[in-house]
């Protein structure tokens, strides 16, 4: 061996016993990914981000995708196993879908101030006993009105369907640009939503007791009525409404009332982006036999198959925590807002104060309702969204549409 | 070595890609069609042997993306071709002043898909979008352009004409350069009018290279996703519901068996619209199809 040879093998050696010394520092990723939801919810967290990655070393790639495809995209990367993302947002009728591939956080979370979450926000995320995913976003659906024209008709916020409708009617100037109520009727997802929002109500199931579709029935035709009343006194345009065009609605001052979700509530109280900011009032969905806001908690998981579980968990720990429940209470969110799961920062007098709505959001937390709690539930949703738009479209009645809904459901839940 | 035999061998190349790139992925696809695999339960997958199928042939659903899907495509090609065809003519005219446009014709087609798409849909919003301003400013009312159902597949068919219009003037116009000045000079000696030096010049002519550009239409009109998806959705309710729209709904939702049925479909649906294309025309004309 020569002197040269000698040298590169020795430079070699000191650098291998190195890299082998230092192995479960280096051969820890500080990276993780993050499936999130694009355009809603999206700014908060990545304007908080920072503090995350300062705080614990660790940096978060978002992987951001619409609405619509972020379901879809989550289950294609964790069903093949790829390990692509460490840490998923997911809209809590997807947790228990993807149940199968979540990992299992019963033992992690009892390093958890549990009791600080609002408890309906926590079963969000839970599935056949067993925490998949950690509420981060309690949202809930709530009625919004405009305070200031019901004081001037010496009006009281509609408590019932029929209050609602009726205060609808009152507003409803189609000549003034003036509507009654903000809703959706396009083919999006938040249409059938609120039709299932006023069939619930009036005590009709998605999915009954013995598991079979329970919409045909009356309580569900009376609910699908009353929603397609609605649409009656809602703006012109309400067939191509999304979840933003509601909000836009009554930033622009034209709808006196809208059912949204308290999500959407911050936006409409932002005076650069509202012009009604401070004169909106809050109180529970309309009731019929019952009073059922619905219930669409945003949760943060952990797929099984991620290659970075501890720092995914300290990730998850901080999006479910108090620091960044307090900073998102505050934040200005463009469309879509999260608000803390965490029954201190939701009681907390600083934060209530960016938050007009607090009392009315906790409230109908306490009696929210969850979407049927099955790993078919996508699949049921996506039927049901698919029907309700053809019905607004026109190409079904009210009984036809009820009647391919249950045959839908049963199908795809092979009853 | 024969030269014949070594012949075959320059084949090899063209035939490994068309294994590994084309056939082995088709045939996979057409063998997950035959099975029950929903990516939720990756540990239940059934030989379900032709049911993916049988259940599309029963399902009312995908009988109306078909005639959607025809209709889009017989709809959007048509003005294509025309639009294509007329521009074609247009520029082909010795006029200086055109010489420039040409490049500006041909913008809409280097622009992304999903971005054109997002960008009419502004365009079209029934309430902030520039079309409707100006047809309210001329009193023609706000069309909900999106939002209603035969609205909605007359203006997902306009973005496509929008995108694909200048592909079209581009093959046609290359086409008519390549056509002999003789023939013309000589049938305007023999006192032929436009018209008559269109027709029996110009259509024989450019037939092969008209067929050849709707051809490569139809076939992409056919699997349009991404503008339908961007725009409508497949709504308002099905009016724009094509194929496309239910593989993705398919594929999303993890039931790989049905969308690989659904794809096998699409290619059986696409060859058929081809032959019949090239039937129609070649046969006419008495050329091999």
């Amino acid at each position: 061996m020569t002197r040269i040879e000698k040298i590169v093998w020795s430079v070699l050696l000191v650098f291998t016993v190195a890299l082998a010394a230092d192995a479960p520092g280096w051969a820890q990723s500080k990276t993780i990914t993050l499936s999130m939801l694009a355009g809603f919810k999206e700014d908060v967290v990545r304007a908080n981000l920072p503090e995350f990655e300062k705080k614990t070393g660790i940096k978060v790639v978002v992987d951001a995708a619409p609405f619509a495809d972020l379901y879809k995209k989550q289950v294609l990367a964790l069903s093949t196993g790829a390990g692509r993302y460490d840490v998923v947002f997911v809209d809590e009728p997807w947790v228990p879908p993807l149940s199968e591939f979540l990992l299992p956080l019963n033992e992690r979370m009892k390093t958890l101030d549990v009791a600080d979450f609002v408890p309906t926000t926590l079963a969000s995320g839970a599935f056949q006993g067993q925490q998949y995913a950690m509420p981060v976003d309690c949202n809930v659906q709530i009625l919004v009105y405009r305070k200031d024209l019901f004081e001037q008709k010496g009006l009281k916020p509609p408590a019932t369907w029929d209050e609602l409708l009726s205060a609808a009617k009152a507003f409803h100037d189609p000549a003034k640009e003036k509507y009654g109520i903000a809703i959706t009727a396009s083919s999006d997802i938040q249409t059938a939503l609120y039709m299932l929002l006023a069939q619930w109500s009036y005590g009709a199931e998605l999915v009954d007791a013995s598991g079979r579709g329970g919409l045909n029935t009356p309580a569900g035709k009376k609910g699908g009525e009353v929603f397609l009343e609605l649409l009656k006194v809602a703006p012109l345009n309400v067939r191509s409404y999304a979840f933003a065009d509601v909000n836009k609605a009554v930033q622009l001052g034209q709808a006196a009332m809208a059912i949204q979700w308290a999500s959407g509530a911050k936006p409409m109280e932002d005076k650069q982006r509202s012009s009604v900011a401070g004169k909106l009032g809050y109180v529970k969905v309309p009731k019929a036999v019952r009073q059922t806001p619905m219930r669409g908690v945003w949760t943060i998981g952990i797929p099984k198959n991620s290659a970075n579980q501890d720092a995914a968990w300290q990730f998850v720990t901080w999006l479910s925590g108090k620091d960044f429940g307090q900073a998102a209470m505050k934040f200005p969110s463009s469309t879509s807002a999260i608000h803390s799961s965490r029954i201190s920062v939701l009681k907390d007098p600083g934060t209530r104060s960016a938050v007009p709505y607090a009392d009315t959001l906790y409230d109908s937390l306490q009696i929210a309702k969850e979407r049927p709690r099955l790993r078919e539930y996508a699949d049921v949703q996506e039927h049901l969204r698919v029907t309700a738009g053809k019905l607004t479209a026109g190409e079904l009645t009210l009984d036809a549409a009820l009647k391919e809904i249950d045959a839908g459901t049963n199908r795809i839940l092979g009853k | 070595m024969a030269v014949g035999s070594a012949g075959r061998w320059f084949l090899l190349p063209g035939l490994v890609f068309l294994f590994t790139i084309d056939l082995i992925p088709l045939l996979y696809s057409a063998w997950i069609s035959f099975y029950n695999w929903w990516l939720l339960r990756p540990r239940d997958v059934r030989f379900v042997g032709l049911a993916n199928y049988a259940r599309l042939a029963s399902d009312a659903e995908f009988t109306r993306a078909v005639v959607v899907t025809t209709l889009f495509t017989s709809g959007a090609v048509l003005v294509e071709f025309l639009a294509g065809l007329g521009l074609a003519l247009l520029f082909a005219q010795p006029f200086r002043f055109l010489r420039p446009l040409r490049v500006l014709l041909l913008l809409p087609l280097f622009v992304v898909p999903v971005v054109g798409a997002t960008m009419w849909r502004v365009i079209f919003h029934p309430e902030i979008g520039v079309l409707n301003y100006y047809l309210s400013v001329l009193g023609l009312g706000r069309p909900p352009w999106l939002s209603d159902p035969t609205l909605a597949l007359v203006s997902i068919t306009i973005v496509d004409a929008w995108r694909t219009i200048p592909f079209m003037f581009l093959v046609m116009y290359a086409g008519i350069e390549t056509l002999p000045g003789e023939l013309y000079e000589a049938a305007s000696v023999d006192g032929a009018s436009a018209w008559h030096r269109f027709r029996y010049i110009t259509v024989p002519l450019l037939t092969y290279i008209m067929l050849l550009a709707v051809l490569i239409r139809a076939m992409d009109v056919f699997r349009e996703f991404d503008i339908i998806f961007v725009l409508t959705g497949g709504g308002p309710g099905t009016a724009t519901q094509t194929i496309q729209i239910l593989n993705y709904r398919a594929f999303g939702l993890g039931h790989m068996g049905e969308a690989n049925a659904i794809g096998m479909v699409t290619l059986i649906l696409v060859t058929l619209m081809c032959w019949i294309l090239l039937r129609a025309v070649l046969g006419r004309r008495g050329a091999p199809a």
